[in-house]
């Protein structure tokens, strides 16, 4: 397979100024075109800035909104994800990611989990997405494309790459915190990412594209270190911390083959085995949920309220004693 | 890591453990804290359409770090430090304040606040506008008040200068609430307020604030020979740690007291933490209205259309 030129838009969107962020977007779509990339990533919400709360209605666009296909336009023999928030006919608001190709909106994955713990609040302002599916390039390969917190979940890239991704992209706005004294990069956030998606790309055995933003939000500020690993989990790539930069990385495409004929985990996935038993854990919850419901009221004394609570709490069925 | 780097991190321990205590869990990387509050105030200060900053400089470890981290965000031709000396603080804090303007090389000015008091409080044997029992105001009265003539000073010449306020506050007083609300801890943005002392200790070592304000033990200078320390009745590395492990890493008290803390000082700042809650949020506004600020009118302080220009 042919080598594949990445760049990655490491960015500082300015929070709410779609007008300026599109056009930053199309000024580096330029500039990549003509360092010879064939794919371009942006962050996550690259077009309209993270901390937007209340402010996502107002910035929001359609799949069918000319700024988009505006930008879409400008692709012409090129593969370019960005993302923006998209509203649906029925005027939920996603965070999306979209594929742009040949002139045109290819795909558009919507987040499917929406962090709302600790700083994050973006279930009170989104919806999640239903769909997990790989989408295929007119670079020839399959693409496997999350948003940030999809990959603080396992199914997430394992689907993907059941699904035929070759190259998982994971395009975030992860704020830096938790300034860590002595380790790799002096950021918790940061050592956590890497070891996530070093360890993606080996068990799915394919590339991983990680594009973080960076500048800041309100208090928040996004630490970048944007990074391309190979299919054997070796980092090829990695943007400095915070360091707004187009950056421009090769990797060859044929390294997937390669690393799958000596390391054929893909090949030795189970996914019937998982499926059985997902439905098996599936239906126990729903079993403990019909029991709690139907359990004796309380002061009852031989079910001590405390254990039927735990029970509850972690959603699994109570062991035979 | 490179070994640049390596030799980087050693230097600054080194550093350290000659000029203050270092609980190892409070360690940070001073270059990306630096990294951060740097890009910070250069950020507030644009999304709010400004290119001026300024700030009341003590003679404190704090208000020397920050003077520093802002001189480095947007110059110190940018920068404002306004010393305010009461008649009563002392004179070392005025001396080590200059330090750091001579150091930065930004504009100062120094504002006497002995008079703005004394109309208050009157002094011996005339009373001032709070009438005979100024006078005998106690020291609470006095430094309240004393830190709110400072915020006075500063947001007038905020105007005057053309600047944005920049907060000295840090993590471990603002948790204690070991500050004066509309006060010293006033202010449009805060670069170090989620750092505690002992880690403005770490970044101050890390950009150069003179050594003699790292080493001088903390104090609000209220009364001659006051310091925090001493009023407190726990140092600053043991307070730190006890609210890292108490506030960031969520320990129970009875994990707490596990770990070495003394019961009582556990209970203690916990209280103190408690009681000063109201000091670090907007006063409530009561729900009425179909949309209510900071309950569900939910927009970015800075976002297009809110810049001064």
């Amino acid at each position: 397979m042919k080598p594949l030129r990445i760049a990655l838009a490491q960015l500082a969107p300015r929070l709410g100024v779609l007008e300026e962020n599109l056009a930053r977007h199309s000024a580096l779509l330029t500039e990549a075109r003509d360092a010879g990339a064939g794919l371009v990533v942006f962050p996550e919400l690259g077009l309209t800035g993270y901390q937007l709360q209340d402010l996502a209605a107002e910035v929001a666009m359609r799949r069918d909104d000319p700024r988009l296909l505006g930008l879409a336009a400008e692709t012409a023999g090129l593969s370019a994800i960005v993302s923006f928030v998209e509203e649906a006919d029925d005027h939920r608001l996603f965070i999306a990611a979209a594929l742009l190709e040949d002139g045109e909106v290819r795909f558009v994955h919507r987040k499917l989990f929406l962090p709302t713990y600790g700083l994050f609040d973006e279930r009170r302002f989104f919806a999640a997405g239903d769909r997990l599916r790989t989408v295929e390039s007119r670079l020839g390969i399959r693409l496997g494309i999350a948003l940030c917190e999809d990959f603080w979940h396992m199914a997430v890239p394992e689907t993907l790459a059941l699904d035929g991704a070759q190259v998982l992209i994971n395009v975030s706005s992860s704020p830096g915190r938790d300034l860590a004294a002595i380790n790799e990069v002096g950021l918790g956030t940061a050592v956590s990412w890497r070891t996530l998606m070093r360890t993606y790309a080996q068990l799915t055995t394919s590339f991983t594209i990680f594009c973080n933003r960076v500048g800041m939000d309100e208090t928040i500020s996004f630490w970048g270190g944007s990074e391309v690993v190979s299919p054997s989990g070796e980092t090829i790539f990695s943007a400095p911390l915070f360091d707004e930069g187009l950056y421009i990385v090769d990797v060859e495409l044929g390294d997937v083959r390669r690393e799958r004929i000596g390391l054929p985990l893909l090949r030795d996935e189970r996914p019937e085995l998982h499926l059985r038993e997902l439905r098996r854990i599936l239906a126990e919850r729903t079993e403990t949920t019909l029991e709690v419901a139907s359990e004796p009221p309380a002061g009852h004394r031989s079910k001590p309220k405390a254990r039927s609570g735990k029970s509850k709490a972690q959603g699994r069925k109570p062991r035979a004693r | 890591m490179t070994p640049d780097e390596n030799a980087d991190h050693s230097r600054t321990a080194e550093t350290s453990s000659r000029l203050f205590e270092l609980p190892p869990e409070l360690a940070i990387d001073a270059e990306v804290a630096r990294r951060v509050t740097v890009g910070f105030i250069r950020n507030q200060l644009r999304q709010a359409g400004f290119e001026r900053a300024l700030l009341g400089l003590s003679g404190g470890i704090d208000s020397a770090l920050v003077a520093f981290l802002a001189a480095e965000a947007i110059g110190p031709e940018r920068l404002l430090c306004v010393l305010m000396p009461f008649r009563a603080s002392s004179a070392g804090s005025v001396d080590d304040a200059r330090t750091v303007v001579e150091r930065l090389g930004c504009a100062s000015e120094l504002v006497d606040i002995s008079p703005m008091v004394d109309g208050y409080f009157g002094r011996e044997p005339d009373p001032g506008a709070a009438g005979m029992d100024g006078l005998e105001a106690s020291q609470l009265r006095r430094g309240n008040f004393m830190a709110r003539q400072r915020m006075c000073v500063l947001y007038d010449r905020s105007v005057t200068w053309g600047g944005l306020v920049v907060g000295t506050g840090n993590k471990t007083e603002a948790l204690i609430g070991y500050t004066t609300l509309f006060g010293d801890s006033a202010c449009a943005f805060n670069p170090i307020g989620d750092l505690y002392k002992s880690q403005v200790r770490q970044v101050a070592a890390a950009v150069g604030v003179p050594e003699q304000i790292i080493r001088k033990a903390p104090s609000a200078d209220l009364w001659p020979g006051q310091t925090d320390e001493a009023e407190a009745g726990f140092t600053y590395p043991e307070l730190d740690r006890l609210l890292f492990w108490m506030i960031d890493k969520r320990r129970t008290d009875e994990e707490l007291v596990a770990m070495g803390f003394p019961p009582a000082t556990v209970e203690r700042v916990k209280r103190l933490v408690a009681t000063s809650e109201f000091k670090r949020q907007v006063p409530p506004v009561a729900k009425l209205g179909p949309r209510t600020t900071g309950v569900d009118y939910l927009y970015p302080r800075r976002r297009p259309g809110s810049a001064r220009r």
